[in-house]
């Protein structure tokens, strides 16, 4: 009979060859920029992309190569391709379909990064962007134009942690022969494996959850392998031939790896946003424990609604596995173990409080990043967003006495008592 | 490309270059519920070395007009048909399992213009389990999962292989997925019902490669030597790491095997 290997099976396991020479158990790191041809017709069958193997490591690497097949089979996508970033990822997705006067539909709920790309650096390429609300279908619906060539969004959006109705995205997708690529950084596949619900891409900054240890910056792209490129011709990137490859055609020699062979041969190679080995060595050590990590950054989070949610200096607190949040039947739809270890809350007291809370807790981070293995919090009123004013706040889903936190690994009473070193300096403001 | 055989629109692809029907051509026939994809490092190893090189869809499969044909002495006519409409000369036929029944059928009956034939795991007959003709029309996902399970080996299922990024167990359950329900059954049904492979394996002459793998669970080795006991002479090779997905799981190994053996037999200019 017929047998697959599980997730945590192929989080260890998957597109590692043990080294034949020495048998080491782990995967080698192959510092290394090229790689020696035994004679021509291999260095020319490479080059072709008529053999499977390496020419240079900015267009792939034997140890980025692992990474590679290990998410791709992590997704149940057909192929990977790692950057050196999320956001080089994102960069290189999108360019490898769309080209001047083509059209973005993207969510407006998304990190920042994305939203300027979208907003501000393709515009200058002749790439425009309409951002839809993610809770409103029918903006979403409406924001499709005939030149209109991807759908965008992150399933738990941000900063609201607004979870994207995929069905309901993929099948306009699918009516209008549009490709959805989704950032699924914060779900990571062991939460929502978006190709099952027919997503054709997905993107992930696997320096956060899927790295998960604060050491390495790396994304990836990959190909759910299921997008029918041949059937318009809107794609001519994936379906006319490549004149740099000797008029290669992506669609028809590739079929369900078309997608991430047509970065592979030209965002590789034109714009070097290669993942270094070292740092793919770094994140295959994080997605080992992928699955176990992820349960307890669940059950930690879990517990911290709770204590948040009664604690009587906190104004709110956001969550889609709370019944209160608007995206709570999604979230149990689509991510039934749980909707990430993101949380937002208010600090009675305003800005001040909020302020004095960062200041004062010491075993949570106060930084830029999210996760971590570690507990990590920021005040974007007083950081990331601290140059706007309040009504610019509101519009962006930011309240002045909002806290982000990303719940990390630690026993979550060392984690509750930490927070009350910070209630306890915000407290004078509250009484204020 | 696209040409029509008798009324019906056929997808081949021909390996990157355009197809040159004066040059040796090599002829890649992919297996059950897949399409020219399957073979897609090999025909560009050859289009790129002065083959013409010719990958069909089957009809009804991936980018070919349907519907398919329901058994493997159809296949091998209409193979035929392929050939005489494009005025094909030279041929190595490169064929994987299903495909090797198509070849039998094809090559017995119409040998004059075949140079050379490469057998990639498969037996003289293909007797399918009632259950997986029943999934491929009843329960494609079912169906596809026995089939890339079984069809690949351990390399395979560990989403390992030579190609940086790419899982071949993915994508080849794609591809299987895109060709059913109606492909997958009527091609298991075509294998369940062929019967004239002894026959046929008799009366092919010329030069006879045969590729097998140790690991392969779709064609057992009791199955693969009655194929090599009734071809003529054939150059025997066991690939004893692989699984049934020889050309995807070891293609390297795969594509020197058939280089030099095509080479030998029938030489690009």
């Amino acid at each position: 009979m017929s047998h697959f290997y599980h997730f945590d099976t192929i989080s260890l396991h998957a597109g590692q060859t043990v080294d034949p020479e020495f048998g080491a158990r782990a995967t080698p790191i192959y510092q290394t920029t090229s790689y020696v041809f035994p004679d021509t017709d291999t260095a020319a069958s490479t080059f072709n992309l008529e053999r499977g193997g390496h020419v240079y490591s900015r267009i792939t690497n034997p140890t980025v190569g692992v990474l590679e097949q290990r998410i791709a089979a992590l997704e149940g996508g057909s192929a990977a391709v790692c950057t050196a970033s999320g956001m080089a990822a994102t960069f290189c997705a999108i360019t490898a379909i769309l080209s001047q006067g083509d059209h973005i539909v993207a969510s407006s709920q998304m990190y920042g990064g994305n939203v300027s790309l979208m907003k501000n650096t393709l515009p200058r390429f002749g790439i425009e962007t309409t951002f839809f609300d993610p809770t409103d279908l029918d903006s979403f619906k409406a924001a499709i134009q005939d030149n209109t060539r991807l759908i965008y969004g992150e399933l738990i959006g941000n900063p609201g942690l607004d979870i994207l109705d995929l069905d309901a995205i993929v099948k306009v997708g699918n009516d209008k022969h549009i490709p959805v690529m989704v950032d699924a950084t914060f779900n990571t596949p062991y939460l929502c494996r978006c190709f099952d619900y027919g997503v054709n891409i997905t993107i992930h900054s696997v320096t956060k959850w899927m790295g998960g240890h604060g050491t390495a910056i790396g994304g990836v792209v990959v190909d759910g392998g299921n997008f029918d490129w041949g059937a318009t011709d809107k794609y001519p990137t994936i379906t006319e031939p490549y004149a740099p490859f000797q008029g290669i055609n992506f669609w028809e020699e590739f079929g369900p790896s078309a997608f991430a062979t047509r970065i592979r041969a030209e965002a590789m190679r034109d714009f070097g946003a290669m993942m270094s080995p070292m740092n793919a060595f770094l994140l295959l050590q994080g997605i080992e424990t992928l699955s176990l990590r992820m349960d307890k950054h669940l059950s930690n989070t879990e517990a911290l609604l709770e204590h948040l949610s009664n604690h009587k200096q906190v104004s709110w607190v956001s969550h889609p596995d709370l019944s209160s949040h608007s995206s709570h039947e999604l979230a149990k739809k689509y991510l039934p173990k749980g909707a990430g270890s993101i949380v937002s809350f208010g600090v009675k007291g305003g800005r001040d409080a909020g302020k004095a809370f960062i200041e004062n807790v010491q075993l949570a981070s106060h930084l830029a990043n999210v996760g971590d293995a570690k507990t990590l919090i920021i005040h974007p009123a007083t950081t990331t967003h601290s140059r706007i004013d309040a009504d610019a706040l509101v519009a962006a889903g930011i309240t002045e006495d909002m806290i982000r936190l990303s719940v990390g690994l630690e026993d979550v009473e060392d984690i509750k008592a930490d927070f009350e070193n910070g209630f306890r300096a915000a407290r004078k403001f509250a009484d204020a | 490309m696209y040409f029509d055989v008798k009324g019906k629109r056929v997808f081949a692809t021909t390996g990157g270059k355009p197809f040159d029907n004066s040059l040796p051509c090599v002829i890649f026939l992919h297996g059950s519920g897949l399409d020219h994809t399957f073979w897609g490092l090999h025909s560009r190893f050859f289009a790129f070395r002065k083959y013409a090189v010719l990958v069909p869809d089957l009809p009804g499969h991936s980018h070919s007009e349907g519907p398919p044909l329901k058994s493997i002495e159809e296949i091998g006519e209409w193979l035929n048909d392929v050939v005489e409409t494009l005025d094909i000369n030279n041929i190595s036929i490169v064929a994987h399992s299903q495909g090797v029944l198509n070849a039998l059928e094809f090559v017995s009956h119409h040998p004059e213009r075949v140079r050379s034939v490469s057998f990639i795991t498969s037996g003289l007959a293909t007797p399918v389990n009632p259950a997986l003709i029943d999934a491929a029309e009843n329960n494609p996902e079912a169906a596809v999962a026995m089939m890339v399970g079984w069809g690949f080996g351990p390399a395979g299922h560990l989403h390992q292989g030579p190609i940086p990024g790419s899982s071949m167990v993915a994508g080849g359950r794609k591809i299987m997925l895109g060709n059913t329900p109606q492909e997958l059954a009527t091609d298991l049904k075509a294998c369940d019902a062929y019967k004239n492979g002894r026959e046929a394996a008799a009366k092919i002459g010329g030069p006879i490669q045969v590729i097998l793998a140790g690991q392969d669970r779709m064609a057992p080795r009791k199955a693969t030597d009655e194929l090599v006991k009734h071809l003529k002479n054939p150059e025997v090779t066991v690939i004893p790491e692989s699984g049934h997905m020889v050309p995807q799981e070891v293609p390297n190994q795969c594509r020197d095997l058939l280089k030099y053996f095509i080479y030998a037999n029938n030489p690009a200019s």
